[in-house]
């Protein structure tokens, strides 16, 4: 009877133990302890408030949210997030920020989308409030490139907590066994890879994210970019694939696939980072928020064999490397019924410099000098990277344009139609995207 | 029963029904005739989302494709559920673990379930799936990007997804078969398959019917195995009707919420005429 009364005490508390656990981490890939405590002095409202916070759950984002839901949460005001990954965030973004009231007070943007939505008018400028708490929050300390990626038409629609660029992590052992040197052109990458494939063993030694339906996209982009030339052009709101670029850049993919596992257009980036956990790829690329799983040994045998590079350039005569720079920020929606002044507070808390020192090495926080090239096994890599990425294209189309290409180029990777046939059809799509935008 | 109850009773089904069902439907069938975006008051198109959708040829390759996956499934499932409800019903003191064992399938949500059969034939998260084939044929089969390997796929996940409602609702129908029947039967000299086709199945046809309805409606609106089992459904021709309107009217912010109800009305009709012979039989049954 006592045993048994033991035995179910025990298998109670460890029941009581697993959910306490499950409760300290829920809605974050990494564990509420990431989250810094960080001044958050936000006066109390005239009633108690919620504050919902939209943010996907990444290694580099969560401790920022983990920061501002733990700091803030106080005097009336309870901050709470769901967890939810990228696409969702998408759509929840999407469907929040439409209608005249909205789900989220506080949401994740990135580069990318604010051309898109501050054209819309469906985010708070925060100029005005950036400039009043620009000394209390140390703001100015925030990079002024990655203030600008979040500036769309002279106004600043997200204040950035962290910036991701694309990062090429490789087998070092393996390089080291075949006496090879880390490729800095797609050539090199082909030549290295042959080399893998013949004398290591290793088939897929290539492992990029190509998801058919997402990131195959910003891969082409990457090559475009790299190869000088943009999606669209701003000044005569043109598209560009009629360019002898665009053409090349998905030959430049196609020359890839002998050295990619068949099914990589299925493969998004948790995928890649599977392929190099378990030895099937040799070299990586994707963005650096990744970096950080690679290094840890409950993810991989092969943790301390990961070493670190810019990725390389598409041609030996390109200026910027195969890369892009997406910076993450906070912004406010225009349709919450919060207090916009009180939102600024606490996504100004949530990007101080305790919480960007808590977000390293997983994050590459937007405050300048925070990483050192001692910060992680990648930071050097991130630093060379983030100097030589393409420009980014910050304009309303951009994001309508990059959907309605990404099933043509996906069509042209898998051989369904020629690269002729593809930036014909790209060319369409895009300027009907570029019409509908204008 | 007074007026009074009978209201009182029928009240809370009634706001269910007009809440999650008339509504939807009204409000699916106004926006069909509408450009809709998120947030913004409709405008009245006529019936431009239908011309649009009966002439991408991505909707005839779903509705091919659709259909022939129910198809093909709802066979599957009969003729599995039968023979594994026979197997189960003879069962006696076995029955109740053997049972739960079988419905394990069925309770995991279809997402997760879809996901972890994807591992079985992905060679990055171990896949001794490919692994058996390998080692017995020499071949990697490309259980995703490929087009049949992928159907093959498919199927065997809804499946194995949906055979235990199939089999403990065909079952149920086993277990209310007569006796004596079965015994005289058996007398008059009926072997076993004689005894099935002769006397069993046609006395429990209606579960049987019910069967075929619910496995035709589940199919036709098949939607989480496509999300984890492929990814690139529209490429290589395995695209579903309701992963398609996702694609039209949710995915990366599409937004044509109006195109989306267009092809949803359409949907609900193929279901409907895909229905009729089931609704008919069991409604002959009922009638008995």
């Amino acid at each position: 009877m006592r045993t048994s009364l033991r035995t179910n005490g025990a298998l109670a508390l460890t029941a009581v133990a697993a959910l306490g656990l499950a409760a300290c981490g829920a809605g974050s890939k990494t564990a509420s302890s990431t989250a810094a405590q960080v001044t958050c002095d936000v006066a109390k409202p005239s009633k108690p408030t919620t504050v919902n916070v939209l943010a996907y759950n990444s290694s580099a984002i969560d401790p920022y949210t983990n920061t501002m839901v733990s700091s803030c949460s106080k005097n009336d005001y309870t901050l709470k997030h769901e967890p939810i990954d990228f696409p969702g965030q998408v759509q929840k973004t999407t469907a929040t920020l439409a209608g005249a009231s909205g789900t989220y007070d506080i949401v994740e943007t990135y580069g990318f989308v604010i051309p898109q939505y501050g054209s819309q008018n469906k985010l708070a400028p925060l100029n005005d409030l950036f400039t009043k708490y620009a000394d209390s929050y140390k703001l100015n300390d925030i990079s002024k490139d990655m203030r600008a990626a979040m500036t769309y038409d002279g106004k600043l629609y997200a204040l950035p907590m962290q910036a991701q660029m694309y990062i090429m992590a490789y087998r070092k052992d393996v390089f080291d066994q075949v006496g090879l040197q880390p490729p800095k052109t797609f050539e090199e990458m082909k030549t290295a890879a042959k080399t893998i494939q013949e004398k290591a063993g290793i088939k897929y030694p290539i492992a990029l994210p190509w998801l058919a339906t997402g990131d195959i996209v910003t891969s082409y982009d990457c090559i475009l970019g790299s190869l000088g030339v943009n999606l669209t052009n701003f000044d005569t709101k043109t598209a560009n694939f009629d360019k002898p670029q665009a053409k090349q850049a998905l030959d430049e993919m196609i020359a890839l696939k002998p050295f990619m596992d068949p099914q990589v257009t299925t493969f998004a980036q948790p995928a890649v980072q599977q392929q190099m956990y378990n030895g099937t790829g040799a070299i990586a690329i994707m963005f650096s928020g990744r970096m950080n799983d690679l290094t840890l040994e409950k993810n991989s045998k092969y943790a301390k064999s990961f070493a670190f590079a810019a990725p390389p350039k598409v041609a030996a005569d390109s200026a910027k490397l195969y890369d892009t720079l997406s910076v993450d920020g906070w912004s406010i929606p225009n349709n919450t019924a919060v207090d916009k002044d009180a939102l600024f507070q606490m996504i100004a808390s949530s990007v101080s410099e305790e919480a960007s020192k808590a977000s390293l090495p997983a994050a590459y926080p937007a405050r300048s000098g925070m990483v050192s090239d001692s910060s992680s096994p990648y930071a050097a890599a991130a630093n060379v990277s983030i100097t030589s990425a393409p420009p980014a294209e910050p304009y309303p189309w951009t994001a309508d344009v990059s959907n309605k290409i990404t099933p043509i180029i996906a069509n042209a990777v898998l051989g369904k139609i020629t690269t002729d046939e593809a930036v014909v059809q790209m060319q369409q799509a895009a300027t009907a995207a570029i019409a509908a935008a204008k | 029963m007074k007026k009074r109850e009978f209201w009182m009773l029928v009240t809370p089904s009634l706001v269910v029904m007009v809440g999650l069902l008339a509504v939807p439907l009204y409000r699916t069938i106004e926006w069909s005739l509408q450009n809709v975006n998120y947030g913004d008051p409709g405008t009245f198109i006529g019936l431009s989302n239908y011309t649009t959708a009966l002439t991408d040829p991505r909707f005839g390759r779903a509705v091919v494709f659709t259909v022939g996956l129910t198809l093909v499934v709802t066979a599957i499932l009969l003729v599995l559920g039968y023979l594994l409800a026979v197997a189960v019903n003879r069962l006696h003191r076995m029955r109740p673990i053997v049972l739960g064992l079988l419905l394990l399938a069925y309770v995991i949500p279809g997402l997760v379930g879809a996901t972890m059969f994807s591992w079985l034939f992905d060679s990055n998260f171990g896949g001794p799936v490919n692994y058996l084939i390998a080692h017995v044929t020499g071949q990697d089969l490309l259980w995703f990007t490929d087009t049949w390997p992928n159907r093959v796929v498919l199927t065997l996940n809804i499946v194995w997804f949906l055979l235990p409602f199939a089999m403990l609702v065909i079952l149920a129908g086993l277990q209310s078969v007569n006796p004596e029947v079965l015994e005289a039967a058996k007398i008059d000299g009926a072997g076993p398959f004689r005894l099935h086709w002769n006397v069993i199945i046609p006395s429990v046809s209606g579960v049987i019917g019910f069967v075929i309805l619910i496995s035709l409606m589940d199919v036709l609106r098949v939607f989480d195995p496509l999300v984890a089992l492929s990814p690139q459904a529209a490429a290589i021709g395995n695209e579903s009707i309701m992963f398609y309107i996702y694609s039209v009217a949710f995915k990366d912010g599409g937004q044509q919420l109006g195109l989306g109800s267009a092809i949803n009305v359409l949907l609900i009709i193929i279901i409907g005429i895909m229905l009729i012979p089931s609704i008919r039989a069991t409604a002959r049954e009922g009638s008995r």
